[in-house]
């Protein structure tokens, strides 16, 4: 145990005394990022983010503000809270936060919830723990000193007396928050660290779990939207007659993003979208496509480029070498594809308040949206929707968060907001939109389309002594690329930007996924130019790197690097270091006959620093691995004429059961700061599969997606 | 149109041409089949039908006229198939969007075969997609299933 003073400004106490003495703590984590706070005026800076009810019936509810897409906050983040107020796991119930500003700005991504609430969490645990005991001390009319909190009681030691939590959270929600409260070390764990179940499991196995697409409200009509095939394009003019003949068909109409039906149903919406006859003001995009983009990229001077890290002299040194090595990588865009098309429902109710229901990554910034929307309507002076909207200000738009059927940074947008906040104002019922899968691939915010261009060299005993990254794409930065990790004594990484001339967007491991391919695939390039083992040379030029070293030697030891086999199977390795987490894999590729090749294998380790749940971390691990390897080897965006090609699951087809290899996850388990565990899995998977194609067939691959058919 | 599903009939008010999907969701409110592609390519709106699997965006309503729909409601009384258990005791889910397609064709994969091989694993779930990527788990969950179900008999 250690003590810590809790910081009065982040803890807030409150007992519901009408509904039955609860103990509800509040907790800021605003207070713990390095913002100088005014201790004069505490109440203005507090901020509580996460909430912790005791009930009397002695259920223990956390308040999660994070969103649940799959990647675990609804039992991470209370398995933080439960570790140190000591009780017992499955007494714990989890309840998402609803929208209100005292949660500060709602968004989960970025692998950021862990690491967001680490100190937090579990101080807000012990503290409640300190309130508890306090309070179990004056019940049992003993010195607190003499008391231990135990499985949820407040236990007496000399006399072996208890009392539990919840009947003490009355007088403990008359408790002053106190002065000092223990957190545990982390030898002393007995919930963090351990592969406790689920909390959002047993609702996702029979049906039960709601997302946002399953919101049914009474009097609830259905919508579904056309956009403009064409980025950008506007509807220039409508014909709806033959939709709006369908039976159950109440309206076409259009809105700022595109053509909006309106029916009694989602069918006969998705069916009446398919007989509209609309007119496009296609705009200027027409002629972007994928083609245009690359040479657009191939053709921009250097001299525009920014320098992202440079050191030592790298012009110099690979102008003097009769041994550089160049090599040009194409990454295509990608989509998001989460398994939930985008939805979302709105109700503009009588009195003027706007309630929604949104599967988002932020809750926040849907709020954001709605609240423009609903503004520049009112400025517009659309008369209607005006004497509707007067009553507004600002709490009276709620944002209810649902669970996410998939997110991976699509729903970090709020296009769906917008459109159905548009939608649903026109009416007194609410409204749900639903896109189809193919509007969800035709109008996402892609992952960018990437090219890299890299040079390096080796001296005469292959030691890497130059080496150059030009990063070329849409809205593209270094990270990943720069500060590059291995020992080289002349780098230079450049950024050219052509900025977002299609709809970009966050895709789960976002830049380091295109950056960390160029590096670790042109590093197994130059490694074997210089007739070195692409492994040993990586742990050669990782010296400073202990803890990613580490990882990449657990490696390669678990898939016996070493003793692998000459010819039938070839392997490939990769390692990252981002979001505070390390991370290795090696595939091992297998060639079936002379042009068929297999992933048979891949083994993953991690080091995320304080584990918190070790099967929620394999879950991770597992699931960015075969995501990573959809990317590699099966999906890609293109366009034609400022359009997308593809449409559904049959032409931007991702992974199956029957393509997914073998996968072993092997986690490092330390004392250091957690990490974040969504993201790191994802991208060193395409560069180990190119590496092991290249190792299988001396060709280093040039464009992704592989052809796992033949290289 | 009448239609029974999970033992009770449903008297339901749509063309013939509505898919199975639309029905179950919209008419009758029953959410936990999914919607995900509509094409028949992600297998997120699987149901069986005289259990059969089959795709429900697919499956229109004139063509189940007095045939026994099953939905993943529709399964087990208290989410206690061998199938829910196993899937539970691996934690497969993550998002749980594509689950209960996964479940529903594992139900029905596993009252065809008793010890499915990998081959038939990937026979029958090959089509149900999981962006998520929690293969691994289901197959390794089917095949625990299986051994729940043979014991289960062998108790009986
Ligand atoms: S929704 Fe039916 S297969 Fe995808
Ligand atoms: S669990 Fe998310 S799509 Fe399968």
């Amino acid at each position: 145990m250690r003590s810590f003073s809790p910081d009065r400004r982040k803890f807030l106490k409150l007992s519901m005394a009408a509904a039955g003495s609860s103990l509800i703590l509040g907790i800021s984590w605003s207070c713990t990022q390095d913002t100088p706070s005014n201790t004069d005026n505490q109440s203005d800076n507090f901020s509580p983010n996460a909430w912790l009810r005791l009930d009397p019936d002695g259920s223990i509810t956390v308040i999660v503000a994070e969103s649940e897409m799959g990647q675990g906050p609804y039992t991470l983040m209370p398995m933080m809270v439960a570790e140190e107020l000591e009780v017992e796991w499955d007494r714990i119930k989890v309840e998402h936060a609803s929208l209100d500003p005292v949660y500060g700005y709602q968004l989960t991504g970025g692998s950021g919830s862990i690491r967001k609430g680490w100190s937090t969490l579990r101080e807000a645990g012990a503290v409640a723990k300190e309130l508890l005991l306090g309070a179990g001390a004056l019940a049992l009319s003993v010195p607190v000193i003499e008391c231990t909190a135990r499985l949820g009681k407040v236990v007496h030691n000399p006399s072996g007396r208890e009392v539990a939590y919840n009947e003490l959270t009355d007088i403990a929600a008359k408790q002053p928050i106190p002065g000092t409260a223990q957190l545990k070390e982390p030898n002393e764990f007995t919930i963090i660290g351990q592969p406790v179940p689920r909390l959002d499991v047993p609702e996702k196995i029979n049906g039960k779990a709601r997302f946002g697409i399953d919101t049914k409200l009474p009097g609830m009509l259905y919508a579904t939207i056309t956009h403009c095939p064409v980025f950008g394009g506007k509807p220039k003019s409508i014909d709806a007659s033959e939709a709006k003949s369908i039976k159950g068909v109440k309206d076409v109409f259009p809105i700022d993003e595109g053509v909006v039906v309106v029916a009694s149903d989602t069918w006969t919406a998705f069916k009446a979208k398919e007989v509209l006859s609309i007119d496009w003001e296609y705009g200027n995009k027409t002629r972007i496509s994928t083609e245009s983009i690359i040479n657009q990229l191939k053709a921009r001077p250097l001299e525009e480029a920014q320098t992202a890290w440079e050191e030592g002299d790298v012009e110099t040194v690979l102008s003097g070498s009769n041994a550089a090595v160049t090599a040009e990588y194409i990454q295509p865009f990608q989509a998001h594809v989460p398994l939930e098309p985008m939805n979302c429902t709105a109700h503009f109710k009588g009195d003027g308040r706007l309630e929604v229901w949104a599967p988002t990554q932020s809750p926040s910034s849907a709020y954001d949206t709605a609240k423009a929307i609903v503004q520049s309507k009112i400025e517009r002076g659309l008369k209607k929707v005006q004497k509707k909207l007067l009553g507004i200000h600002d709490d009276s738009i709620d944002v209810h968060t649902t669970l996410l059927g998939g997110g991976f940074g699509r729903r970090l947008k709020q296009d769906y907001v917008s459109e159905v906040v548009q939608v649903a104002q026109r009416y007194e019922q609410p409204v749900q939109l639903v896109w189809t899968r193919e509007e969800d691939v035709q109008h996402d915010h892609y992952h960018p389309l990437t090219l890299h261009k890299m040079r390096g060299a080796t001296d005469e005993n292959g030691m890497l002594i130059a080496w150059e990254h030009i990063i070329h794409g849409l809205k593209v930065n270094a990270s990943g690329a720069a500060t590059l990790l291995y020992d080289i004594p002349n780098t230079r990484v450049l950024v050219q930007d052509i900025g977002a001339i299609v709809p970009w967007g966050p895709w789960r491991s976002v830049a380091p996924h295109y950056n960390i391919f160029a590096v670790e695939h042109f590093f197994d390039e130059l490694a074997r130019a210089g007739n070195n083992d692409p492994l040993e040379l990586r742990l050669k030029l990782l010296r400073d790197h202990p803890r990613l070293s580490k990882v990449l030697e657990i490696a390669a030891d678990k898939a016996k690097w070493e003793a692998r086999p000459n010819g039938a199977i070839s392997y490939g390795a990769a390692v990252l270091s981002e979001w505070g987490s390390n991370v290795a894999q090696i595939v091992e590729l297998a060639e079936t006959d002379n042009k068929y090749f297999q992933v048979k294998k891949v083994t993953c380790v991690i080091d995320c620093g304080i584990v918190i749940n070790p099967d929620i971390v394999k879950q991770q691990m597992e699931g960015s691995i075969i995501f990573g390897l959809s990317a590699a080897t099966k999906s890609k965006i293109t366009i034609n004429n400022g359009r997308v090609d593809q449409s559904n699951y049959h032409n931007y087809p991702i992974l199956g059961i029957h393509e997914t290899p073998e996968i072993e996850v092997i986690i490092v388990n330390n004392e250091e700061e957690p990490g974040g565990i969504g993201e790191p899995g994802v991208p060193p998977l395409a560069p180990a599969l190119a590496n092991a194609f290249l190792s299988a067939t001396g060709k280093p691959i040039r464009e992704l997606p592989i052809n796992i058919e033949s290289g | 149109m009448q239609i029974s599903v999970n033992g009770k009939i449903h008297n339901v008010d749509a063309g013939e041409e509505t898919p199975l999907l639309w029905v179950l969701r919209d008419h009758l409110g029953l959410t936990g089949t999914k919607y995900g592609c509509g094409i028949g390519a992600c297998g997120s709106c699987t149901v069986l039908l005289e259990d059969e699997p089959v795709r429900a965006c697919l499956t229109l309503l004139g063509e189940v006229e007095n045939k026994k729909i099953t939905t993943i409601e529709g399964i087990s009384p208290e989410s206690n198939h061998p199938v829910q258990q196993a899937w539970e005791e691996l934690q497969v889910p993550q998002c749980g969007y594509c689950q209960s397609g996964q479940i529903i064709s594992a139900v029905a994969l596993l009252s065809e075969t008793d010890e499915p091989t990998d081959e038939d694993i990937d026979e029958m779930m090959s089509g149900i997609l999981c962006r998520c990527g929690t293969y691994p788990r289901i197959r390794e969950a089917i095949k625990l299933a299986a051994r729940k179900i043979s014991e289960q008999r062998i108790n009986q």
